[in-house]
């Protein structure tokens, strides 16, 4: 894989975006440098992208040997905001690779074919542009079905709408997998909602300029990371569901849509009576990056 | 043999090059932490350790080094060929753990620490094994000797060292000494096996026919044992370690079971006691009407090596040179596969930890490269003739 690499000429840059992943983010750190850069030269670059931990993942990132990069520091002209997606978008201009892969901080189990098992395919195959994973580990192979290993807001959420307005987007098995790889020229050329849109944004926005034709998915296996409360789904199925109602009416799908609210309502039960919660869930959205006059000043672009 | 006789030339420059280790060995913390987490996060119960053998084995074809190979019992081992290759060193660490496959068994790295099952005892001693020949090839230290490298399988409990013992009964190299690595603590210095007998004790009782709970069987038993006269002049000891029994509080256990070690510094005694063990459970067998079996699971022998022996010697003044404290006890059942085959042996650890053999077992990150340090120091004694001739 490496041999093909250098003989297309190809960089990879790996971005870990993180807040508050002291846990995690070493062990991240160690694998992927030791096994995809010092003994198997496939990495160039690790950077963690951090929003402003207040535990000590800066330090530990650091000490295992990764650049660290405030995302705040990071085209501070135009800003920050909190949210994973930024990180992602501002990878793009702080990162020097052809192709950037995406892993989260906060995964237990993690190994180098985290990394390796995304790249291969945009290594091998020109024509594949954004390769998402998916992780399936059936214990005995039979003839009876089996769940597809899609989370709880995937298959609720994601996977009716996509049935509905993008069927051909169905087949991404996990499509709000944090972990993918993508070409530049692709990551470059996409707007990035900051927050908890950004996965399903993308998947429309590929498809939409690319086509099916551009995806590939690649099985790593399992994947063990937090398990999130219900409530927390709520508040990520009320981001995606906005974004994927903008993209609708971006793309001309519908049209008459009202003017959506940043508030989300949601109960708790307190000793003998009910209390709402009030959650504002801005999904505020970064321009493609090549439309930033300093991305095109520092990549040399006309 | 006085120590001074130790106190050679050939020491003076060993104990040079020993000192400078631990600030050498930094440059591979991350390489080491690589590989104990990608080994450590196998499950590698006891018989159950192939996978983990496996990606040793990979490791140590990704050095280029000579001979790797698994054998027949699932050992993993390669050569770290030596500059005359005439005398062979071996460095062995088992590869098994305590827990089972059913257990998570990701790790945690912190700064300062790693935790996880297993971490201790022995992920880390395996992937030492793993990351050394990078370390010697990137210090440019190469021995006369050959340096023989075996992930050992079957080790813990019920393994009773299978694995080591079919390695070292079917060698076909000679092997001048050999020392064993674990992860912790950090100033073992074992040289000497205690004679010893890991047993089990299962009553059945037929609860068709009596209402006898094999509960009560059980404590006979324990009280019966209690009573057998245990040698002081010989620093015998019986650990009474695992008991399980019954299925629930409201009827007789029909089935319990004893696990314990009986521990001597001498043989016969072993021989002796184990005698009056299974007359006890002959009689009590007859008295309750029950079945009673008895297994032996682990059994060690007595021997080592000397305390004034070169080996044990130099190992001091290594550790000494590292500024690491050497610990008092000189006893290891690790050793015991050693002496059987007469081979000089000693075991080591590589940092410090705590919670062994618990699922929050956990080690330190920054002794480590010292504890490589002093396994370095120790080859190059070993290499350097500490052994010839001084069994």
């Amino acid at each position: 894989m490496i041999e093909e690499k250098e003989k297309r000429g190809l960089t990879i840059s790996l971005c870990i975006p993180t807040l508050n992943e002291e846990k995690t983010i070493g062990k991240e750190v160690v694998l992927f440098k030791s096994e995809l850069v010092d003994r198997y030269p496939l990495l160039d670059e690790i950077a963690v992208i951090d929003s402003g931990s207040t535990d000590r993942t800066i330090e530990v990132a650091a000490s295992f040997g990764a650049s660290v990069y405030l995302s705040a520091d990071i085209l501070p002209q135009m800003g920050f905001k909190r949210g994973k997606g930024e990180n992602l978008w501002k990878a793009i201009y702080q990162l020097q690779g052809d192709i950037i892969v995406y892993v989260d901080a906060d995964i237990k189990n993690i190994h180098p074919r985290f990394v390796y098992g995304l790249v291969a395919p945009l290594i091998y195959r020109p024509e594949i542009k954004y390769v998402k994973a998916f992780y399936d580990r059936p214990l005995a192979l039979s003839k009876e079905i089996r769940p597809s290993g899609g989370g709880r807001v995937t298959e609720i959420l994601v996977r009716p709408l996509f049935s509905l307005f993008f069927p051909e987007l169905t087949a991404i098995i996990q499509p709000l997998s944090g972990e993918y790889a993508v070409r530049r020229e692709i990551l470059e050329r996409i707007p990035f909602p900051v927050g908890y849109g950004v996965e399903t944004s993308h998947l429309i926005d590929v498809y939409d300029g690319w086509g099916i034709e551009a995806f590939a998915q690649t099985d790593l296996d399992k994947r063990v990371h937090r398990h999130q409360a219900t409530r927390d789904l709520g508040k990520m199925s009320f981001g995606i569901l906005r974004t994927f109602l903008k993209r609708l009416k971006s793309k001309g799908i519908i049209k008459d849509l009202p003017e959506l609210t940043p508030f989300l309502r949601q109960f708790q039960a307190r000793e003998d009576h009910y209390e709402q919660i009030i959650h504002e869930i801005v999904e505020e959205e970064r321009p493609p990056m090549i439309e930033v006059p300093e991305y095109r000043a520092r990549r040399g672009l006309e | 043999m006085s120590a001074n006789l130790v106190e050679t030339d050939n020491f003076e420059q060993i104990r040079d090059r020993v000192r400078k280790l631990p600030f050498e060995l930094e440059k591979y913390r991350e390489l080491l932490l690589a590989n104990v987490i990608m080994l450590g996060e196998i499950p590698a119960p006891t018989f159950h350790e192939q996978e983990r053998i496996h990606l040793l084995e990979q490791r140590f074809n990704e050095c280029g080094l000579q001979n790797c190979s698994i054998d027949e019992k699932g050992n993993g081992a390669a050569i770290i060929p030596g500059k005359r290759g005439d005398t062979t060193i071996l460095l062995t660490a088992h590869a098994d753990t305590p827990f089972p496959a059913s257990l998570d068994h990701t790790l945690t790295l912190e700064p300062d620490r790693i935790v996880g099952p297993g971490i201790a005892d022995n992920s880390l001693g395996i992937a030492v094994l793993a990351t050394l020949p990078t370390m010697l090839e990137g210090l440019g230290i190469r021995l006369s000797s050959d340096i023989l490298l075996m992930g050992a399988v079957k080790s813990l409990n019920e393994g009773n060292q299978e694995g080591l013992r079919f390695f070292l009964s079917n060698a076909e190299r000679p092997i001048t000494a050999a020392l064993a690595v674990e992860g912790v603590q950090l100033g073992r210095l074992n040289y000497r096996s205690r004679a010893s007998l890991g047993g089990e004790i299962a009553c059945v009782a037929d609860n068709a026919h009596e209402e006898v709970s094999a509960l009560d069987v059980l404590n006979q038993i324990i009280y019966r044992l209690r009573k057998i006269h245990l040698p002081q002049e010989s620093e015998t000891r019986l650990i009474l370690g695992y008991i399980e029994g019954g299925v629930t509080y409201k009827t007789p256990a029909r089935k319990a079971r004893l696990k314990f070690q009986l521990s001597s510094d001498s043989d016969q005694t072993i021989i002796d006691i184990t005698e009056k063990i299974d007359s006890v459970i002959h009689e009590l067998s007859k008295e309750y009407r029950v079945n009673i079996d008895f297994n032996i699971i682990a059994r060690t022998r007595y021997g080592g090596l000397d305390p004034q022996h070169f080996l044990v010697l130099q190992a001091r003044r290594v550790l000494t040179t590292l500024g690491i404290h050497p610990g008092s006890n000189a006893y290891s059942s690790v050793i015991s596969g050693f002496v059987e085959n007469e081979i000089p042996a000693m075991c080591v650890g590589i940092t410090t930890g705590e919670n062994l053999n618990y699922p929050d077992e956990r080690i330190d990150i920054s002794p480590i490269m010292k504890g490589v340090a002093q396994l370095i120091g120790l080859l190059l004694s070993i290499d350097g003739g500490c052994c010839a001739g001084h069994q």
